[in-house]
Parts: structure tokens; C-alpha cells; sequence
């Protein structure tokens, strides 16, 4: 039987689901013996392999139309979508400028903050990506599996992770249903 | 009557005349809720509730919908768990309620945990990402309008429990606003701090500043004990992280409460800046230096010791009616028996209780239960303060009387209660007298003696007519009195009673007098006979088992005459700068012990927090003290000795 292989990335977050996914220390050897971890933020391949993997785990919100595209191609490449912490599942924290709208919050970044000297200007090279309200993944795709938490707690990664790897789908309720 | 119903396929026989949830809850079958509190009156607001009945077009909200006789009830069904999925997705969309960001997340809030209880992993509905204010005016609240789920249970508890009505709602469906008053910021409305919103809030709407953040449910120690704030002695559950103190709330299953706490209870003992005394304190070359315990009370017992003469022991003993009765009656052991001393009293000098204990001596106890109030058509308040002292019994009569019962005020001060009274007789101090004995002569429709007491106190004699009609009208009156009644001339007192005696009532449970006794432990100190005014003029030696409370200016400057004084206290006042001797004591949370509250119930407080390293309770100074002089004093038969002396209430536990 060949490994499930396992894709990830991340989005409008802050890396934190990542970091409490590496607290899963040691066991991160278990779920390699059990599934192919392909391309991830912390692996050196950049992008889910074009033939598709089986799970793609995405972490962070989609505040603009980069995200967007990420989302797209993970969504095309993998059977089993999985939204990965509160920013992916509900927006969460960058979702608080959508109560503010784009313009605001990008006046208050570059700059009203108290650290912004006279110089401050909004960025507008037209390289850019433009901005978007911030979304939820399955706002934009649809998604197979949510996994709330800011961020999850390792336990919880690691079973849904060992789950995944073994071909089942995660259960998440009682304990393991943390949104904090 | 008992009756039928099937719940989920089960037969249940259910009391007649509760709603579907009451039946559920006692058969033990549960429903998730919002709105709903056991303490609050039904409103349906959430719809969280909602169940399926067999026969019902629509899904019904158990919490309003009364059960009937072979009622078929389903609160598990697919139909039931989409519809309630798809309230809390509502719910969740209508305004900020993004988790990790909230003081209550994580096992606080009960919004998360009905979510969680429906296996909720995401919203399907977004929010509407508007913006609401926050309101941080409050001295001790913060109103987070962007937690708020509109469920109203806030403005229930304002008004249905503290009968106060400062909280509200304007305008309608999504554009709903919890506003207090006409709108104004909660810091300048007519809110009395009593915290009992933030108590009964499900979300983080409502917020203690003082407690925001310090800790979770999971990560905080429950104490189960009473507040000495007064002597009410209501139940609260203090909540401690780590030696901390972190929040105090009321105890919903006080029989003397029902939950319901005032400022002094929830947020005084948090908001406390006194300086704490942390090492027993000597005065040598006229300053007051670190010493050990050791040198501290031997110090004070050498100055007993050498204060002896023929007529007994010149040393004066004065203790806080805040303290329990174990060490009050400890203190007595010491001083009163053991050294003979004259002038052992309380601070209070017994008079909260002076008149009706000595009409108790006479008489046998006469005093109601705080329950009168609940149950009573029609409240005197006699001369007394329910809105700055004893505010509890003031939520009392204030929610009473929004539910029809009429209220009377004689007061020679100003009186909050007497703008929602029915009839507010302000009487000038010397006529207080006048004034009472205008209300009984227009109670026997003695016209002469209404007119000469309307002409005495300048009372109108139509005021007098109408509150005696009130008085007649009622089935269960209620006197309340204080301190300016209790501790005046005893004919007075006689003639607050001649009042009820006019009604010609019988003297029940559910009609009476009812006496606010001052500090947490007055009654007990009554009780023991340390309610004595005191003479400290020829006194060599005073000790003063101050605890954590406050001296008045008058017994600090009959202290000052005094040639040696010791004091024990908790924190540095002026009376502990003065001292010869100052012992660090613990304060009330830190001691266990007995009070008797104003109702005469005997109840126990217990330690929440341990004292600082080197401080000792109230009652260990006193034991060791005696110790040091080669006497016992330990306080076992408080309770015994409770009821040597008639009391003005019955006695009970």
C-alpha cells in the first residue's frame, strides 16, 4: 500500500498552527512512517505535487487574491481539504479588519502607527496582489474538514494528522473540539 | 397534581403547571439554553431550546411552553439538532464572536460550550463584520457590546433580582441595543454596582475588570462561604487562583440570597488598597520597630500583668463584631472571665440591637426572617438605610415592591427608597417620636392624636391616613429599622412595636419586625454580652482585636487616653500608627468561623485564602496571648453560649 501523501501551507495567519503542529515532537516521526509529507512551509518542496496528494492543510484566512490563488491550486491538487485553525476556519484574528474595511486598516498599518515616521505611504506597487476582506477557506473553496483552535493543540493535530495518515477522517468532538 | 408526559420515548410523571424544560431538568434530560436561567423568569429570546412536539406544527421553546398532560416531547431529533445548529450559527454571525480573543473562551462561555455541545467545527454563515461600541465607563464593568447576544438575562437580573431597572433594551431585531437607563454609558447611569449581570451573562458580553483575564473556570478554586460585609450575611462562592484572589460571586444556592450580592460583597474585596501590616510591630524610643511574635505579646502580657490591682484588671478589651463567634467569645474568655476585666465590648458597643434585645429579655424573640420581605404586600421602612448599608435587604424590597407591594418610608435622612415609595414621610430628627405616634394614632383613628402629632412633627395628617390605610390594606406588612430606631430611647423602640401591634396581626413568619443589626457579627457579640458601652478613662491597658475592620473617630479618641494600647489588624490605619503594639492579623478570608446574621441564622464562613507567612488569625493572638499569660482561652462553647441570653431573633442553623 503506498503512503497518503500529506500537503500543506499557510495563508493569511501567523504560523503558530504550524509551530504547535511541530509540538507534536517526536510523534511527527510516526506520522512520516505512516504518510508521504510532501510540500509544506517548513519542507523544501514549495508546492503539492501537480499529480495531487491525498490531503492538503491549509492554516490562515484569505485576505487577497495570492491566497486566493493557493487555495485554488491546493483545492485542485488534493482530495481531502483541511482547514487548519481558527483563521482558516473562521477568519479569525486578521478577520478583525474587516470590521475596520481595507482602506482603514491600511492607513493605520503604513501609516498612522506611532512607529511610522513622516515617509509612511501605503504600498501600491502594481506587482501586488490586491487586497480582499478576509475570508474563511470555505468561503472560497470547499472544504472536507475543520480543524479549529488558535492554534490547534498538538494532541488534536496529532490525532487528526494520525487519522489522515491511516485513511480515516477525523472525529473532532468532547476534548478534541477546542475553538479557544 | 402529577402528570404524564413522554420525553425522548421515556414516561416521565411531571408536576403539573412547569415548563417542558423544568420537567426535562428534573428527569435529568438535557436541553442546551441561552436565555434561560434557573434564577431569571422564562423569555425565549434564543431559541435555543427549542424542541419538537408531537402534534405541533412548528419546533416549540421548551423554556415557555408548559407541559400537558400526555405531552410527547423529542429534544434529540434531526429536526431539532439542524434547527438548533442553525440558531447558533445565527447567533455566531450576528456579531463578533471570534473565540481566541474573548475572556470567557475556554470553558466560560456558554455560547462556545453550546456550540461545542452540538459538535459545531465551523459557522457555514459569516459574520456581518459590523463594529459595536465598548462601553468601559464602569467602575467595575465592562459592557462589551460585540459579545452581546441580546439574550436579556442582564435585564432580567436588573430588575427581577436587584429591582433596580437600570438595564434595558432599544430598538428592535438586529439593531437591538443593551442600553442602561435612556442610554447613557454605563459608568453615569443609575447602575448600583451589584454585579449580578455580569454574573448571569453567558458570553463576554459583561466583564468584571478586576477579574478580565486572571482566570478561567478550569484554572480557579471555588470557596463556598459568607460575606461579613454587613449582617446580612449572604452566600458567595470565592473564586482564588493560585493564593489570589480573583472574583467573588454570589451563591445562587444561599438560602439567605438566592444569589444575589451587592458592591460591598462582589467588588470592595477586590478593590482593596490597604496597606497590610506584615510583621508584629513594637514602639521602642517612641517608634514602632519589627520585633517577633515572641517579643510582641510577651510585651503586651507583661503590661496586663502589671495593670492588675484589687479592683480587678485595668485593661479595656475592644473587638470587631467582623470577626466569628468563635473569637468573640475567646475574646470574652480572656478578658471578661479569665482577667476580670471591666470594660470588655464590641466596637459596636452592642448598639445595633440595644432595643430589641432588651425588649427580647422581656418578651422571648420576636424578630422575622429576611424571607418577610419576598412575601410581604406592604414595607415599612422605619428611619433606616437600605441603599448604602444592608443594600441586599434594599434589592428585596425594591424587587417587591415592582411586583405590587407597597412601600412606606419614615425617614429623618435622605432616603433613596423614598422616591419609589408610595407614601415617604421625611421626618425631622427630634420628631421622629411624633411621627410614629401619628401613624399608630391613624391607625386606631384616633383623629386628636393625629392632629396634635401632625402639629408636633409638621407631618400633613393626610399622610398619615393614607399609610395607615396602606398598613390596613395589607395581609403580610413589614417594619424594617436600624440603628436610629434599636439604639434610640426605649420608648421609641415600644412604639415601632405598638405599630404592629395595632394591626392586630398574628405574630407569624410571614408579618414583623425585622432589625438590620449592623456588622456581620453584631448579634453574636450581643449575644456574649460585649454590648456594653465602655468607660476607657481610667484604663492602664487597652487591646483592640480590630481584624480588618475600621474604628469609628469617636472610640479612637477614647483609645487615645488611654496609657498602653495593642492593637491586632490586618491593615495600617491611623488607630495602628497609634498603637504600642501592632499584631498582624488575617482578614476574613483568610479565617474560618461562625456568624449570626440578622434573621438569627448561625452560619459558617470559611477560609478561601492562606493568611501571608507570619501572620496569625484573630483568634490564635488571642489564644496565645492567654497563653503567654498562663491562662485558657479557647472559645469552644460559643455556641452553647449563643443562647444564655434572650435573643432578639430565634437562634438557628
Amino acid at each position: 500500500m503506498t503512503k497518503p501523501k500529506i500537503s500543506s501551507d499557510w495563508l493569511a495567519g501567523c504560523a503558530g498552527c504550524h509551530m504547535s503542529l511541530l509540538d507534536i515532537d517526536e510523534r511527527i516521526i510516526k506520522i512520516a512512517e505512516l504518510a508521504d509529507l510532501r510540500a509544506t512551509p517548513i519542507t523544501d518542496l514549495k508546492e503539492p505535487d501537480e499529480d495531487g496528494v491525498d490531503v492538503g492543510i491549509l492554516e490562515g484566512g484569505i485576505n487577497n487574491t495570492a491566497n486566493e490563488e493557493v487555495a485554488h491550486r491546493m483545492r485542485a491538487r488534493c482530495k481531502l481539504l483541511v482547514s487548519f485553525g481558527d483563521c482558516a476556519v473562521f477568519g479569525g484574528v486578521p478577520a478583525m479588519r474587516n470590521f475596520h474595511g481595507i482602506e482603514a486598516s491600511l492607513q493605520r498599518a503604513y501609516v498612522d502607527t506611532e512607529s511610522t515616521d513622516s515617509e509612511g505611504k501605503i504600498p501600491d506597487d502594481p506587482e501586488l496582489c490586491t487586497m480582499t476582506k478576509v475570508r474563511a477557506i470555505h468561503e472560497v473553496v470547499p472544504v472536507d474538514i475543520f480543524l479549529p483552535g488558535c492554534p490547534p493543540d498538538p494532541d488534536v493535530i496529532f490525532y487528526a494528522l494520525s487519522e489522515l495518515a491511516q485513511g480515516r477522517i477525523p472525529e473532532l468532538k468532547d476534548d478534541l473540539l477546542q475553538w479557544n | 397534581m402529577m402528570i404524564n408526559i413522554t420525553i425522548d420515548n421515556v414516561q416521565y410523571q411531571v408536576e403539573e403547571n412547569i415548563t417542558v424544560l423544568e420537567a426535562a431538568r428534573r428527569v435529568g434530560v438535557h436541553i442546551p439554553t441561552l436565555c434561560d436561567h434557573p434564577e431569571l423568569s422564562p423569555y425565549g429570546g434564543c431559541r435555543l431550546c427549542l424542541v419538537e412536539i408531537d402534534g405541533a406544527r412548528t419546533l416549540q421553546p421548551s423554556c415557555t411552553l408548559p407541559v400537558v398532560p400526555n405531552m410527547v416531547v423529542r429534544t434529540n431529533t434531526e429536526r431539532v439538532k439542524t434547527a438548533r445548529k442553525f440558531i447558533l450559527t445565527m447567533i455566531f454571525s450576528e456579531r463578533n464572536h471570534f473565540c481566541p480573543y474573548c475572556q470567557v473562551s475556554g470553558g466560560d462561555c456558554e455560547l462556545q460550550n453550546a456550540a461545542y455541545g452540538e459538535e459545531m467545527t465551523h459557522w457555514s454563515l459569516q459574520p456581518n463584520w459590523k463594529s459595536y461600541p465598548m462601553d468601559a465607563s464602569h467602575e467595575y464593568i465592562i459592557l462589551e457590546h460585540n459579545r452581546c447576544i441580546l439574550c436579556r438575562r442582564c435585564v432580567r437580573a436588573c430588575g427581577e433580582l436587584a429591582g433596580n431597572f437600570t438595564l434595558g433594551f432599544e430598538e428592535r431585531g438586529a439593531d437591538s441595543m443593551l442600553v442602561a437607563d435612556l442610554g447613557v454609558p454605563l459608568g453615569e447611569s443609575t447602575c448600583i454596582s451589584c454585579g449580578t449581570c455580569v454574573q448571569v451573562c453567558p458570553t463576554g458580553a459583561l466583564i468584571d475588570r478586576w477579574s478580565a483575564y486572571r482566570g478561567r473556570e478550569t484554572q480557579v478554586d471555588h470557596h463556598e462561604t459568607i460575606c461579613v460585609g454587613c449582617s446580612i450575611g449572604c452566600g458567595i462562592d470565592v473564586l482564588t487562583r493560585d493564593n489570589n484572589l480573583v472574583r467573588i460571586e454570589g451563591d445562587w444556592e444561599a438560602a439567605v440570597n438566592n444569589g444575589v450580592i451587592c458592591k460591598v460583597g462582589r467588588f470592595h474585596p477586590v478593590d482593596n488598597d490597604r496597606e497590610r501590616i506584615l510583621t508584629p510591630l513594637v514602639r521602642k524610643d517612641g517608634k514602632q520597630k519589627a520585633t517577633t511574635w515572641d517579643e510582641a505579646i510577651g510585651f503586651i502580657a507583661d503590661q496586663i500583668r502589671s495593670s492588675k490591682n484589687g479592683d480587678g484588671t485595668k485593661v479595656a478589651g475592644l473587638i470587631s463584631t467582623r470577626l466569628p463567634a468563635e473569637t468573640l467569645f475567646q475574646f470574652k474568655e480572656l478578658f471578661a472571665d479569665q482577667l476580670d476585666c471591666k470594660a470588655v465590648t464590641s466596637l459596636e458597643e452592642g448598639l445595633p440591637n440595644a432595643n430589641p434585645t432588651r425588649y427580647a429579655e422581656v418578651s422571648g424573640p420576636f424578630e422575622a426572617r429576611l424571607e418577610v420581605i419576598d412575601r410581604s404586600d406592604c414595607i415599612v421602612v422605619l428611619d433606616c438605610d437600605l441603599v448604602d448599608k444592608h443594600e441586599v435587604a434594599g434589592f428585596m424590597v425594591k424587587r417587591t415592591i415592582s411586583n405590587g407591594a407597597k412601600l412606606l418610608v419614615l425617614s429623618s435622612e435622605d432616603n433613596k427608597l423614598g422616591q419609589p415609595a408610595d407614601v415617604f414621610i421625611k421626618i425631622d430628627k427630634a420628631a421622629v417620636k411624633d411621627v410614629i405616634s401619628g401613624l399608630h394614632a391613624a391607625l386606631m383613628a384616633d383623629n386628636e392624636r393625629v392632629k396634635k402629632a401632625s402639629a408636633a412633627s409638621g407631618v400633613p395628617q393626610d399622610q398619615f391616613t393614607t399609610a395607615a390605610q396602606l398598613l390596613k390594606d395589607s395581609q403580610r406588612p413589614v417594619f424594617i429599622y436600624g440603628k436610629n430606631i434599636s439604639a434610640d430611647e426605649p420608648d421609641l423602640f415600644d412604639q415601632v412595636v405598638d405599630l404592629k401591634k395595632a394591626l392586630g396581626l398574628p405574630r407569624d413568619d410571614y408579618s414583623g419586625l425585622l432589625g438590620l443589626k449592623g456588622k456581620a457579627n453584631s448579634l453574636a457579640a450581643t449575644q456574649y454580652g460585649l454590648d456594653k458601652a465602655v468607660d476607657l478613662a481610667d484604663q492602664k491597658v487597652a487591646f483592640v482585636s480590630l481584624g480588618d475592620d475600621e474604628i469609628s473617630q469617636r472610640t479612637m479618641s477614647a483609645l487615645e487616653q488611654v496609657p498602653f494600647l495593642a492593637v491586632s489588624a490586618t491593615y495600617t490605619s491611623a488607630l495602628t500608627s497609634k498603637a504600642d503594639v501592632v499584631l498582624p492579623a488575617a482578614n476574613w478570608m483568610e479565617q474560618s468561623g461562625h456568624y449570626v446574621n440578622l434573621e438569627g441564622r448561625i452560619q459558617k464562613a470559611n477560609a478561601s485564602l492562606d493568611a501571608p507567612e507570619n501572620i496569625w488569625t484573630s483568634s490564635k493572638i488571642i489564644h496565645e496571648l492567654a497563653e503567654a499569660l498562663g491562662i485558657k482561652a479557647e472559645g469552644h462553647t460559643w455556641k452553647k453560649e449563643l443562647t444564655t441570653r434572650a435573643s432578639s431573633a430565634v437562634l438557628f442553623e
